[in-house]
């Protein structure tokens, strides 16, 4: 049930979606983004604006790559790597009592008190594992032989009419 | 063998984000272009309080500060070789829709450049609201450090825009220098109040060229805003 790939399809396409969605203003607005990596005071200075500019695209493949289908393992990892990092970032400054805006889908910068921002941050990190799980699930669901790979795919289509 | 394809589908995958954004900024217009290589020295500090600055005592309450006019008395002759003007230039008129509020100098504290001294061991000094409008009445150059589409949004009459989120801050820090104005006078330095730490990062890129009286109006804009002080919209001069 788990490893179906009518479910599998299903998961990677939101993935997919929430990947891009949250790529497309930190794309439109590198400096903003910016200054949201700078805030979490765990980047050093002079890997902040690279990261600024490379990490949205990277979210924008992965997502592409999730919702087309295309090289879904590989993009899955990846997005399973940027989520684990996302999630060590909040939980690192959680625990220090550092308040950041996370800037997952939006770079304006809102005005928000540290007990809100606070707040934010646990649900981030909820949400965070969530996606994360999603992950697994991918991951799971496309490990297997190349073989069976194949026969999986090749049989995709077939199962998702029938049901 | 399927270890060796993940491992350079997801080579290619950071390549191709790479590329992307490399084409991306080099296309990108001045305000979302970004410098590679950041510099930004305080980037793993968290901020506690006031960082790296002093606080000036606040001069008690007194007489109506003296109004912003030329001739205001020695140390405004000393400041005005070193500021804006308070009136909108043409640009900023053409784009201005907001007018400019009288300042209330009724309840302005009364100061003086003496009292804001040039403390070149501090990038900055934090600086009061009273003391801010006090400033400005002594024609202390006031620059923004926010982002230019939210300064356009409004910003002081008369403060320059030095966005230090943008590519070109520091050929804009260096032509202040160049044009000339004192390191010892008061300079004003502020962002969105609050959090903001903008204000912080531009001081330190003055105090780097030799500026060591930059004073960091902490509680910014919001705060500017609230006092009914005077305000413009438009682009940069």
């Amino acid at each position: 049930m788990l490893r179906s790939p009518w479910l599998t399809v299903r998961v990677q396409i939101a993935l997919g979606v929430i990947f891009v969605a949250a790529a497309l203003p930190k794309i439109v607005d590198p400096p903003a983004f910016a200054q949201m990596i700078y805030n979490y005071r765990l980047v050093p200075g002079f890997a902040v604006n690279a990261l600024a500019l490379v990490l949205p695209w990277l979210e924008l493949l992965a997502g592409l790559a999730l919702i087309l289908g295309i090289w879904r393992r590989s993009a899955a990892a990846l997005v399973g790597a940027m989520l684990v990092a996302f999630i060590v970032a909040i939980g690192i400054n959680l625990a220090r009592g550092h308040a950041v805006d996370c800037g997952c889908f939006a770079v304006d910068a809102v005005a928000k008190t540290p007990a809100q921002l606070f707040d934010e941050m646990r649900w981030v990190v909820i949400r965070d594992i969530g996606m994360l799980l999603m992950v697994a699930q991918i991951v799971w669901a496309t490990r297997q032989p190349r073989a069976e790979t194949e026969a999986a795919e090749a049989l995709e289509p077939a199962q998702a009419h029938r049901t | 063998m399927p270890d060796r394809r993940f491992f350079a589908e997801i080579a290619a995958l950071i390549i191709a984000a790479t590329l992307c954004a490399a084409v991306a900024n080099a296309v990108s217009s001045r305000e979302r272009n970004l410098a590679w290589a950041g510099e930004y020295p305080n980037a793993r500090v968290i901020p506690q309080g006031a960082p790296a600055a002093i606080l000036l005592p606040t001069a008690p309450e007194s007489e109506p500060a003296p109004s912003p006019a030329p001739d205001a008395g020695p140390e405004s002759g000393t400041a005005a070789g070193a500021q804006p003007e308070p009136a909108a230039t043409p640009a900023a008129t053409a784009a201005a829709k907001q007018p400019a509020a009288p300042p209330p100098a009724a309840k302005a504290p009364r100061f003086t450049l003496a009292d804001f001294p040039t403390t070149p061991s501090h990038p900055a000094v934090e600086i009061t609201s009273e003391q801010a409008r006090a400033l400005y009445q002594l024609r202390a150059p006031f620059i923004d450090a926010r982002r230019t589409q939210v300064y356009e949004q409004g910003h002081i009459a008369g403060a320059l825009s030095m966005p230090v989120w943008e590519s070109d801050v520091d050929e804009r820090v260096v032509g202040f220098y160049e044009e000339g104005h004192p390191g010892e006078a008061p300079i004003v330095v502020y962002c969105s109040g609050g959090a903001c730490e903008d204000s912080h990062m531009l001081a330190q890129k003055l105090w780097g060229l030799g500026y060591n009286n930059v004073l960091v109006y902490k509680d910014g804009w919001p705060d500017w805003q609230a006092h009914g002080m005077p305000v413009e919209r438009g682009p940069a001069r």
